[in-house]
């Protein structure tokens, strides 16, 4: 059956690369004016919001050029002052035949931007006016000048809805890559921030920015990531989502092996960990990569913080990970197969609560789990004006009125609730724990503690065999890594963590120097003096 | 060709991981709702001879009727129902329960396993064994001996103190364990006894004080495997201070013209044996005990020392009075080793014991005594001045 998958995958695979070719062989660009615009017309036939300006100009207005743009995504304002304005004040006092000398001189002295490339094939410069630049042709001319006149509108820049932090940083990243460029270069002024552009989606053309600082990232990582990014072969990108998938290590797995972010804080802390972003335009999603399971239980929060709280909110973490992947599991095992552990008094409580419930527990708590996550995906799904009757409808009707009809018990209700809680506190888990709750609640029906046992021993070993861009994704812990362990479950305070984690093997590994802490500081002071 | 060997391996190896999954034990999955949860046992035998076992289950539903669940309106339903059923084993009266009660009896939930005092009276080893096998039977069940009234009758009291009268029976046992009048049983203490031959068995006493109250107090003490007769709660503190297992107790001694109250708040106590030319010649115990002074009606100020070394005197006398009654019942009307002499013998005289072994019930209850008690007075309590006998 793959067999036969793969083999239409190729196929598909071999289609698009005609498409590819003919998209790209627009041939060069035409030396007359008027086949420049029969080409232009031909390749942009029903679009509409094509702008093409023709001014004449040159000895007798002989020679003709086209300023070409898509209307909309160029800045008007910045297209008149910088090329439509200089042209028709300065070009007629160029009395000049020779079209290259025009050339010239748009090239060097009237046209004002700063960003003026010379392109000679077609295509590219069809490119350059998709994506919101001017293209002047010049008649005569093989050649063609794009002038980036991109519009940066957008939204504004605001507090990320998914990631709310109490300290740090309220900026967020935005949809406009360049911004987003904007926003991280703000943060790290140093030139080592290496930002590279490229473009992906053969018909999207979406620009996808590297980002890493060199010297802390790990070359063969950030050689890997471009490598892996160069081998994505698609029409569209429309997201990091989507690159994210394109470029883990294990394509199947449930557990996320690439980080994203939409807090600029945050991702300027993990590239000065010596982490490679990928920025990509149109989401305010910003990949990182390598991408650790220690890191789901991290926030940015923690490092802003004391080390004491940090450690604890961390400890808090991991235990509501573990309560929302095995609660309802350790729930059913219970009243299902160890009754001798339970104490006398709790029996009747559970018992009682059990009464009367026509479902064995398992199915009660498949029943509860399931209503709950309906709930939470209706809630992301719906017009947010909807949103209160949902949750009268899920609090009233999914909790008391089941409990009240004796569909569910009560106790189960508050397994469930619990179990909702914290699966909420460690959000880049959420989908893995979303399933492999179910795994768990079956394995503890079928064989009680020894079935969770076995399953967990199974999703410790899967965790132990994935990797991302080549680090083990349960590093610090395994491979135990002493040296990385002060940033993970327990903390240390900011000013005793000198060193970059080193399973990321960066070159520099030094972060601070010794003594920067205050007390230190004042004690050398206080022995200068001395 | 490699790869698919290696898959093949594979496949083998997951198959084998799997296999030692149904080695693994019971394999019953069985929700709560299915079991009977079993609140207390009783153990009787009846006329003709055979064995009536009683066991009391909890109704959760009527316990904790806030789930509503089915929602039985009208008639409250009771909490506990008793049932009991007669059979040659234990084992069979227990399944053959099974023919009056609607679900499986789970039995590792019962707080309390009662035996009567006839059955006591012909040996427990024989019903013990099914205890010992069962695994579904929780080793850390108090076992209490009824005297005076059967246990099913002592089960089917309806106490206004706890919904669930095992509980309530429960409770008493461990008040009156802290109080030092009862010695608090687990069934595998019980187990460990029987096997000794240096120690005999102890078990709780339980008795009908009233028709919704029972009154736990006393000891019932066992000579190889059968009751041989009760200690009153005086001699059971005067066997719990010898045998170290005193929690706290009060110990009433009188004084000049009338009567003081000491608590016990720490108690040390030890036996031994002192052995010459090779045979046991004396029983030692030694008690060190410290108490506060909890009631001193009579006596006036407590600020001088030599009235405290008075009390302390007094306090250690009335102690010692306490552990030689319990000794002397043991020797001459039980002749049974409840204190674990022969356990002190063993380990420090091994070569006497085993000549000594097999009619030690005989040596023991003719051997001397030599009870030594020292107490010591720690607080004298919030009063210097007592009301109306102030200076």
């Amino acid at each position: 059956m793959f067999g036969r998958i793969r083999e239409r995958y190729r196929e598909a695979k071999h289609k698009f690369a005609n498409v590819r070719v003919d998209a790209s062989s627009y041939g060069p660009i035409p030396g007359k004016i008027k086949a420049v615009q029969a080409r232009l017309d031909e390749i942009f036939s029903q679009c509409n919001d094509l702008v093409i300006k023709e001014i004449s100009c040159g000895k007798d207005g002989r020679i003709k050029i086209l300023v070409v743009h898509i209307e909309g995504i160029v800045d008007r304002r910045l297209l008149n002052q910088d090329v439509i304005h200089p042209i028709l004040d300065y070009l007629p006092s160029v009395q000049s035949e020779d079209s290259s000398s025009i050339y010239q001189q748009l090239s060097k002295c009237i046209v004002i931007s700063s960003d003026i490339k010379e392109v000679h094939e077609m295509w590219q410069a069809v490119n350059f006016i998709v994506s919101g630049d001017a293209v002047i042709f010049i008649d005569g001319e093989d050649r063609a000048l794009v002038v980036g006149v991109k519009s940066p509108e957008g939204r504004q820049v605001e507090e990320p809805d998914t990631e709310t932090s109490i300290r740090g940083s309220r900026e967020g990243f935005v949809e406009n890559l360049p911004t987003n460029m904007v926003l991280i270069r703000k943060r790290i002024k140093n030139p080592d921030l290496k930002m590279e552009i490229m473009q992906l989606g053969e018909r999207t053309k979406t620009d996808i920015c590297i980002c890493y600082i060199k010297g802390l990232a790990n070359e063969e990582i950030v050689r890997e990531v471009k490598e892996r990014l160069g081998k994505i072969n698609t029409d569209a990108i429309l997201d990091t989502g989507i690159i994210e998938q394109y470029i883990a290590d294990n394509r199947l797995t449930l557990f996320p092996l690439v980080g994203n972010s939409e807090k600029c804080d945050k991702l300027a802390g993990k590239l000065l960990e010596g982490r490679v972003a990928i920025i990509c335009d149109g989401t305010p999603y910003v990949l990182t990569v390598p991408y650790l399971f220690i890191e789901s239980i991290q926030a940015t929060d923690d490092y802003f913080d004391h080390a004491f709280f940090a450690s604890f909110m961390r400890l808090l973490r991991l235990l509501a990970l573990l309560t929302s992947n095995l609660l309802p599991a350790l729930y059913v095992a219970l009243v299902v197969f160890h009754h001798t552990v339970i104490p006398f008094k709790l029996m009747i409580t559970l018992a009682a609560s059990q009464q009367g419930i026509p479902f064995p527990p398992f199915i009660e708590a498949l029943l509860m789990i399931i209503a709950f996550e309906l709930l939470r995906e209706a809630g992301v799904r719906m017009p947010r004006p909807i949103g209160q009757a949902l949750s009268i409808v899920g609090a009233i009707v999914l909790g008391e009125a089941s409990v009240a009809a004796g569909i569910a018990s009560n106790l189960m209700v508050i397994i469930v609730a619990i179990t909702a809680v914290c699966s909420f506190v460690v959000p880049p888990l959420i989908r893995a724990t979303m399933l492999i709750r179910f795994v768990f609640l079956a394995a503890a029906n079928f064989l009680g503690f020894l079935g969770i046992m076995v399953a967990v021993v199974a999703v410790f070993t899967h965790l132990c065999t994935l990797r991302s861009f080549g680090i083990p994704y349960l590093a610090p812990f395994s491979p135990l890594t002493a040296h990385d362990l002060k940033d993970s479950l327990i903390m240390v305070p900011i000013w005793a963590m000198i060193t970059r984690p080193k399973i990321l093997r960066q070159q520099e590994n030094v972060r601070g120097v010794k003594g920067s802490k205050r007390q230190e500081v004042d004690k050398g002071r206080d022995s200068q003096k001395g | 060709m490699t790869v698919k060997k290696d898959k093949g391996r594979k496949a083998l190896l997951i198959l084998l991981l799997i296999f030692p999954l149904l080695l693994a034990g019971c394999w019953n999955n069985r929700p709560l709702t299915e079991i009977n949860i079993v609140a207390g046992m009783g153990l009787e035998r009846t006329e003709d001879g055979k064995i009536l076992v009683t066991v009391q289950v909890a109704e959760p539903g009527a316990i904790q009727p806030a789930s509503a669940g089915g929602g039985s309106g009208g008639e409250k339903s009771k909490p506990v129902f008793v049932a009991s059923n007669e059979g040659e084993t234990v084992f069979e009266a227990l399944r053959g329960m099974l023919a009056v009660v609607d679900k499986k009896l789970f039995l590792s939930t019962a707080q309390v396993l009662i035996i009567g005092e006839k059955l006591a009276q012909e040996g427990i080893g024989e019903i013990l064994d099914f205890f010992e096998r069962d695994y579904e039977v929780s080793y850390l069940v108090d076992v209490i001996v009824a005297k005076d009234a059967t246990p099913d009758e002592l089960l089917r009291i309806e106490s206004d103190m706890d919904t669930i009268p095992a509980v309530y029976i429960k409770g008493t046992v461990e008040n009156t364990a802290a109080r030092g009048t009862v010695k608090k049983t687990l069934l595998i203490d019980l187990f460990k006894d029987m096997d000794c031959k240096g120690r005999q068995p102890t078990a709780g006493q339980i008795t009908k004080s009233s028709d919704k109250e029972v009154r736990t107090e006393g000891l019932a003490v066992f000579r190889d495997g059968k009751l041989a007769g009760w200690l009153n709660p005086y001699e059971t503190r005067g066997f719990l201070f010898a045998n170290n297992e005193l929690k706290g107790g009060i110990v009433n001694v009188p004084v000049d013209n009338g009567k003081a109250a000491f608590e016990i708040i720490r108690s040390k106590g030890s036996v031994s044996v002192e052995v010459e030319d090779g045979k046991p010649s004396m029983l030692i115990i030694r008690v060190n005990a410290e108490a506060n002074v909890g009631e001193y009606g009579s006596g006036g100020r407590l600020d001088s020392l030599e009235t405290l070394y008075m009390l302390e005197e007094k306090l250690g006398e009335e102690i010692g009075k306490e552990i030689e009654m319990a000794l002397e019942k043991c020797q001459k009307e039980f002749a049974s080793d409840i204190f674990g002499f022969g356990i002190y013998l063993h380990k420090y005289y091994p070569k006497c014991w085993k000549e000594v072994e097999n009619d030690w019930h005989n040596i023991f209850s003719k051997l001397p005594a030599d009870i030594r008690v020292d107490a010591k007075i720690m607080r004298v309590g919030l009063v210097i001045n007592p009301v109306g006998k102030g200076e």
